[in-house]
């Protein structure tokens, strides 16, 4: 009991104290949400004026307005007015002038000043019965529709055609066997004498030129036909029409034109491309179908990976291959697929396109000493004399046969990785010093002397 | 402190060319002017320059004193004097990639006529690796501090000091 009463007591006095001083200012020691107190809001560099400080809303500014722009007839305008039209349109002019409060005009208008305006004053928010079209609310288009076949496009053709009731209906019309007489009709056309075949030739194009003429001074109009060309659906849904001014999209699946579309072959190819694959590499490489299935393309490294999901094991193969002309030009590439031959036909391709110049010493060997790292892996190529051959690691070999190089010591000292091993002998092939550059960069002659004596005929 | 301070230098000039410096400067003293001398003579660097601790003036660098540009060499400011080396490149390249140290004060490597002639032709010799394709070698002979091909010439061996590529 003793404990509340001191509380009590002293809320009470306090509340007395706060009200014999003024109101206290908002806390803000606590802030109750993110946006940053009114003090520290950020202010516009520069003050506003409001338009009525500026003097701009007051009576006589948009009385003064309003006789600027919206000024009433003059006298003459009304003269000249009333030489274009009658009295009555005369009065109908004035008593829509005077519906109109020009003052209206200026507080409430939007004038347009844009290039496009139109002569007259429209806002185009209501559509007005008399005037506009009513607009058509069609029904959404067709999901199940698709492209029409060749039998159902001639039967819309047929019946399109029908509407234009000129001559005969399809069908009816009389083939050069009706101008023959009874006897022939059923005998085979080269059966027929000579004289009954050329009547009847000629009394056919008679008809013919008779029907074609009728057709021509017919409805049919060429307006007609681009209707038929611009209007008419290419699908089965009966010409439905729509709202929207776009064409209707692909539907996702076209179900019996999966696989019937062929690239278009080249007849430069010698029909070495049928399925279109080199095609995209002939653009980048500037060679012939020919010359790109001459080149000596390998898959030099296999590489089977398993990517262990929480749904199982996803196997793909990671493939590296070289592409070489076996006159100096190199590629490497290298590709992953979860289909083994389709990551092989990539690396190839890739290969193909990647492939480049590599310098090449007498066109049989290379450059000096040269070493070439990735990863823990260096590979050290040494030049070697005429009819060395290529001693080196198989790998090795097949690129510097690829590559045109044909006397070649090689070392891995370190790691050999299949990958790796690839990557630095292309590393170390591509960055092979080049003499002259040598000879430029310091000033002084450079001179091969394998060259110098017995002629040059070294060989 | 000589074979010292010409490895200072070999590793100070590597160092700075890999940095792509324009301008590069050793502690003057009669190993590295000897050892620059051959360098410019073999093209491996575009000037050779006297000077303080500040670089020389652009129009000085053509010639060996940095001229009335730098204040003259007394026993005071000896100590401070530099010489300042242009370094070369081309074709986005230093002329100068690898600059090794082959004789050092713990051991001195030396190397007579008929080594040199094989190193020179490529082919190992006394401890010695044969030359690559652009690379050259220093010697200090009794004949000053010359490029192999040049020790070559005047038929003379010495103490290895470098070897520059």
């Amino acid at each position: 009991m003793s404990v509340p009463r001191p509380l009590a007591r002293s809320l009470f006095s306090r509340r007395l104290v706060a009200l014999s001083t003024p109101p206290a200012q908002p806390c803000h020691h606590h802030s109750f949400h993110t946006s940053p107190p009114l003090a520290v809001r950020r202010r516009p560099r520069f003050k506003n004026i409001r338009a009525a400080d500026m003097g701009l809303v007051t009576e006589e500014k948009v009385e003064q307005f309003a006789q600027q722009n919206f000024p009433r007839f003059t006298p003459e305008e009304v003269a000249e007015l009333g030489k274009r039209f009658s009295p009555e349109q005369i009065t109908a002019l004035e008593a829509g002038e005077a519906s109109i409060d020009p003052k209206d005009l200026t507080v409430q208008g939007r004038l347009r000043v844009d290039p496009y305006i139109l002569p007259y004053i429209e806002d185009f928010a209501d559509i007005q019965p008399i005037i506009d079209k009513r607009p058509k609310n069609k029904a959404p288009p067709d999901p199940t529709a698709r492209f029409m076949d060749l039998d159902e496009f001639t039967a819309d053709l047929v019946e399109w055609a029908d509407k234009f009731k000129t001559g005969d209906p399809t069908g009816t019309m009389k083939r050069l066997a009706d101008f023959v007489p009874e006897k022939w009709r059923h005998a085979d056309e080269k059966n027929w004498p000579a004289g009954v075949r050329d009547k009847a030739k000629k009394d056919f194009l008679r008809y013919v030129e008779t029907e074609s003429s009728n057709t021509s001074s017919g409805v049919l109009t060429d307006a007609d036909v681009l209707g038929y060309i611009l209007e008419r659906s290419s699908m089965t849904d009966k010409n439905r029409q729509s709202n929207s001014l776009l064409a209707p999209a692909l539907p996702n699946k076209v179900p019996g034109v999966a696989g019937l579309y062929k690239n278009a072959i080249d007849p430069a190819d010698e029909g070495l491309d049928d399925s279109g694959i080199y095609q995209d590499l002939k653009k980048r490489t500037g060679m012939t179908v020919r010359q790109i299935l001459s080149l000596r393309v390998k898959v030099i490294v296999r590489r089977y990976v398993v990517n262990q999901t929480r749904l199982g094991k996803v196997r793909s193969a990671s493939i590296m291959a070289f592409a070489g002309n076996e006159n100096g030009w190199l590629g490497i590439g290298m590709a992953k697929s979860t289909e083994g031959p389709l990551a092989m036909e990539k690396a190839k391709l890739l290969a193909i396109a990647d492939m480049k110049p590599i310098p090449r010493y007498e066109n049989r060997t290379v450059y000096g000493n040269i070493e070439g790292k990735v990863g823990a892996t260096v590979v050290q190529l040494f030049p070697r004399p005429p009819g060395f051959g290529l001693r080196v690691p198989f790998r090795i070999f097949e690129l510097c046969r690829a590559a045109g190089i044909r006397d070649l010591a090689a070392k891995m000292p370190r790691a050999r990785s299949p990958m790796n091993s690839v990557k630095a002998l292309h590393q170390a092939l591509m960055n092979q010093k080049d003499p002259e550059k040598i000879a430029e960069g310091r000033g002084r002659k450079l001179v091969d002397v394998r060259k110098v004596y017995y002629g040059g005929a070294v060989y | 402190m000589g074979i010292q301070s010409i490895a200072h230098a070999c590793s100070h000039l590597q160092n700075a060319t890999r940095a792509r410096l324009g301008l590069t400067s050793l502690p003057s003293n009669k190993y590295n002017l000897n050892l620059a001398l051959a360098l410019h003579r073999a093209g491996l660097v575009g000037s050779v320059t006297r000077g303080g601790p500040q670089p020389p003036p652009m129009e000085a660098l053509s010639s060996l004193e940095a001229g009335g540009a730098t204040e003259p060499v007394t026993t005071a400011n000896v100590a401070t004097r530099r010489l300042w080396l242009g370094l070369k490149y081309w074709d986005n390249e230093p002329v100068i990639r690898n600059v090794k140290v082959v004789s050092k004060p713990s051991r001195l490597v030396t190397a007579a006529l008929p080594a040199l002639e094989r190193v020179s032709r490529g082919l190992p010799a006394d401890h010695l690796k044969g030359l690559n394709l652009g690379e050259t070698m220093f010697l200090a002979t009794d004949r000053g501090v010359l490029e192999i091909r040049e020790a070559l010439v005047k038929k003379v061996g010495g103490l290895v000091l470098c070897r520059v590529s």
